[in-house]
């Protein structure tokens, strides 16, 4: 694969441009869905594609496509050129230098390579069968498991040549409880894993039937209340992390649309609050050795104990802030790098959820949070999913057509308490998180 | 690879009538180019060219589904691909309980389909037009003093598709989606609003900016980010609401259409039990369709599904009694009726689900100055926003602007919100509807396992819903 890259290079330097990038992906996948209590269809592909990035007297040209012949590479290559030719100048439009990327265990399992369809489809009915037969009242709409090997390969006019096989197994379960008319919340779980030793389908369908089952009965809330919430690992995902990631951002910080900006060395949470993205992490499914511009990938401590300590850069934002990239370019090969979080993780603490939910004078557990947030000014605002009400340390029964509203940013200066339980949500890490002054409204 | 349609369907003709141990198959090429240009305060945030061409073949083989894809088009690649597919399908022949009965015999259409009358103009557009308008657009987003921060996109889907299977369809699609628009964030000091004006159609270059230019829509996203900037929030609250048509069509598509999704319906939504029963107010008939009714160029425009069915119109909700589900040919089949044409694949190498079209309520009498002098108390809530929506009906959406309403007069201005409510209950409290129609959630994208273009509108309607908004 190595050889089309470096062909692509020639090409466009021969034909002109000052720097460029070509950077592919191959991915054997095999996938099996579920949908009504059923299996329904097995999938099995060989998919791939080249995304390749010139800068022509410093602007910038991509092209893509999922033909890796080297007639349509070069085709891609001569397109680039055009379009870097229509496209405005930017004197931070530069490539990476070279540089050595660690090789990161524990992302690739050989024996993924002789993982069959019929292995997938084995697992998907074996957590089918556990989430059904936990009780007759769940109803599974659907679900996945998918296993695939990707391989990525990038390379650059500096130099660069790097390449890194991964293996992915990952899996879902999503539906509701059923009891004579009563439907319950939705609730959706996700478990992942590099290895095949790892993968454990039977926990995640456990926790979701168990979800499910006790979003049934529900009752409504008496009266409008201010109190605390409980949000579960796949709910901060939901409501805190989509916020956090876009504030740590150095892109949205350039572009005046993070809460962060300026506010480096300051206190944005509570002490409790530690952040950190880590793509060397490798119980995420996003690790790995470099990134999308093919930058080593590190540990990046983003805030710790409530304290913002540094945002997340790719080459062409570190560039215009005279800083170093960070490791954060991503996206596929279908686009030109973008900024982002690699694996997010919030560092957990000592109290166990027992303990969390025990504290609670007057509160709710959410499950999930179904409704917007707005990632730059913090407001949120929606329906708690799979809600349990608690009062003086006690769980009393599940909640139906509660909204919640508040905002993030106050919130996290109100969060006292992180559970050391985490789960891991493909590529976050997150702990149960708690929070007071909370508004729930009834509907 | 760009092959020629029609070399492409006759190696794909071959293929299906060579195929001997499935009970169906059926082949779907499509080579796709999808352009976009974002600026961002000024500068380029992306611009980009990428293309996609393969062919997604799938089998059914003793009552189970395989799935397989490829971009080697020759015959005996093809050939090679088409045996995974069935080796995929066997493999799950072991644990599948309920094996497919069959797929229901419908009207499969042959022929050449265009989306829209001139659906193919857009490669004529050069990419450095489509950087000029969105580069200027964005700047204007900005004149306004108190936007800081603009951006503005333009995308445009041009398909090819051939889509060839053993029970007859052979068709070739042209269909180009193009869409534009702008977010512009008004900021003083600490206090930021976002606003959002924007288009998505199934057509033409000339049809995206028919209604509007480039310019009006930066001017009315920036306009309105600086008002929402002074705005109070909303109490929580039930109260009577007046939804513009995109809130009508998101309430279409979000709260109603997926709970009649026939796949989602035999895993125990809301709607199971439900046809034949009053579910909405007797003036409202909702429908989703693949074609574009009553308005042009609606961003959901199919014509032909993906198993080779005509998409046509099909009223979900008629005079508020709940008349169908939305089928694929194998639901419709263990449902005993006609598949509604429901079957769409967003990418060659995605295999076709049930997903909507374009859905919406269909127009009434009503004025909307009417509707607004009728109602003592509420507001009228627009610009819809991202929503979800759950088996058991209930649903939260966002909106851009909610208008305080007293004495039919519409009042202050407040900030968004999100709106909840059951959905069933919320459509069986309407009671005025509109008779002026949009569509006008054409630039969202809704996602199931894979994202699927659609749209949704109606005229306004008014209801009864819960606002959320925040309690300080």
């Amino acid at each position: 694969m190595l050889d089309l890259l470096r062909s692509g290079i020639k090409q466009a330097e021969s034909l002109g441009a000052n720097d460029v990038e070509v950077y592919a992906a191959v991915s054997k996948e095999s996938e099996v869905f579920i949908e009504n209590n059923d299996i329904k269809q097995a999938k099995s592909q060989i998919t791939g594609s080249i995304g390749v990035r010139v800068i022509v007297d410093g602007s910038i040209g991509f092209y893509s496509t999922n033909d890796l012949s080297k007639a349509r590479v070069r085709e891609a290559v001569v397109m680039s050129i055009r379009l870097a030719k229509a496209s405005p100048k930017d004197k931070h439009n530069i490539l990476p230098g070279k540089s050595k990327p660690k090789a990161i265990h524990g992302i690739y399992d050989r024996n993924a390579e002789s993982f069959q369809t019929s292995d997938a489809a084995r697992m998907a009915a074996e957590m089918l069968k556990s989430a059904t037969s936990y009780d007759n009242r769940v109803s599974v709409d659907s679900g996945n498991f998918s296993a695939q090997v990707v391989t990525h390969a990038l390379a650059n006019s500096n130099g660069i040549e790097l390449k890194e096989k991964a293996s992915v197994f990952s899996w879902s379960i999503m539906g509701m409880a059923i009891e004579n008319t009563e439907i319950s919340s939705f609730d959706y779980q996700v478990g992942s894993s590099h290895s095949i030793k790892d993968i454990n389908v039977n926990n995640t369908a456990s926790e979701f039937a168990e979800t499910v089952v006790k979003s049934l009965h529900t009752r409504k809330l008496e009266e409008n209340f201010k109190g605390e919430m409980l949000l579960t690992p796949m709910a901060a995902n939901e409501m805190i992390e989509e916020v956090l990631g876009h504030s740590i951002n150095s892109d949205a910080v350039q572009k005046k649309s993070s809460h962060f900006a300026g506010k480096i060395g300051k206190q944005v949470a509570s002490d409790l609050l530690t952040v950190e993205d880590d793509a060397t992490n490798v119980e995420g499914i996003n690790a790995s050795s470099f990134d999308r511009e093919g930058v080593s990938h590190r540990r990046n401590i983003v805030i710790e104990n409530g304290i913002l300590k540094k945002f997340l850069y790719n080459t062409y934002t570190a560039k215009k802030e005279g800083t170093r990239s960070t490791g954060n370019a991503g996206g596929s090969t279908s686009s030109p790098p973008t900024v982002s979080t690699t694996n997010f993780i919030i560092k957990p603490m000592r109290s166990s959820l027992d303990t969390l939910v025990a504290e609670i004078e007057k509160g709710v557990i959410i499950s999930r949070f179904s409704g917007n947030v707005n990632p730059v000014n913090g407001d949120f605002s929606g329906v708690v999913k799979g809600g349990q009400m608690v009062t003086n340390g006690t769980v009393e029964h599940a909640i139906k057509e509660v909204m919640v509203a508040g905002n993030v940013f106050e919130a996290l200066r109100r969060l006292n308490g992180i559970s050391r339980e985490r789960k891991v949500i493909y590529d976050s890490i997150l702990p149960y998180m708690r929070f007071d002054g909370i508004s729930f409204t009834t509907g | 690879m760009m092959q020629n349609g029609e070399q492409i369907a006759d190696t794909l003709r071959l293929l299906i009538s060579s195929s001997q141990s499935a009970t169906y198959v059926e082949a779907r090429y499509q080579s796709r180019v999808t352009s976009e240009v974002n600026f961002i305060n000024g500068e380029v945030e992306r611009i980009r060219v990428v293309e996609n061409t393969g062919c997604g073949i799938r089998v059914l083989v003793d009552g189970c589904w395989g799935f397989t894809s490829t971009t080697n088009f020759s015959s005996e690649n093809l050939k090679e691909s088409l045996n995974e597919a069935i080796s995929a399908a066997r493999v799950i022949a072991e644990t599948k309980k309920n094996r497919v009965k069959g797929l229901v015999e419908s009207k499969i259409l042959r022929g050449v389909f265009r989306t829209a009358s001139n659906s193919d103009n857009l490669s004529d557009i050069s990419i450095e037009q489509k950087i000029q308008v969105t580069r200027e657009a964005e700047k204007e987003a900005r004149s306004n003093r108190l936007i800081k921060t603009a951006s503005c996109t333009y995308r445009d889907t041009v398909d090819h598709k051939v889509i060839i299977n053993s029970d007859g369809a052979d068709i070739k699609i042209y269909d180009s989606k193009p869409e534009f628009s702008v977010t512009a964030i008004a900021r003083k000091a600490s206090n930021s609003a976002t606003a959002h004006e924007g288009i998505g159609i199934t057509g033409g270059w000339n049809d995206l900016f028919k209604k509007k230019n480039h310019l009006e829509y930066a001017r009315t996203a920036s306009t309105r980010a600086a008002k929402l900037l002074e705005a109070r929030h909303v109490d929580g609250r039930k109260t009577k609401v007046i939804l513009d048509p995109a809130m009508v069509g998101l309430l279409s598509h979000e709260a109603i259409g997926h709970t009649v999704e026939a796949d989602f319906v035999l895993s125990g939504s809301v709607a199971k039990d439900k046809i034949g029963t009053k579910v909405a107010s007797d003036i409202v008939t909702l429908v989703d369709s693949g074609r574009s009714e009553i308005a042009d160029n609606a961003g959901g425009t199919i014509i032909v599904d993906d198993e080779g069915v005509a998409a046509e119109r099909i009223a979900i909700i008629e005079k508020g009694v709940l008349k169908s589900f939305l089928h694929n040919r194998e639901s419709a089949m263990i449902f005993g009726t006609s598949s509604t044409g429901n079957a769409r694949a967003f990418n060659y190498n995605d295999e076709p689900l049930i997903r909507m079209r374009n859905t919406y309520i269909e127009p009434g009498l009503d004025k909307l100055d009417e509707m607004v002098k009728e109602t003592k108390h509420g507001y009228l809530i627009k610009g819809a926003r991202n929503g979800q929506a759950d088996a058991n009906g209930e649903f939260m959406f966002g909106a851009e602007e909610v208008y305080f309403i007293e004495n039919g007069e519409v009042k202050e201005l407040l900030r968004g919100a999100s709106i909840s409510g059951n959905a069933f209950e919320v459509l069986k409290s309407v009671d005025m509807v509109g008779n002026e129609f949009q569509y006008d959630i054409g630039t969202g994208y809704c996602g199931k396992y894979q994202p699927a273009k659609v749209d949704g509108g109606g005229p306004h309607i008014r209801c009864e819903a819960i606002i959320g908004g925040l309690q300080h």
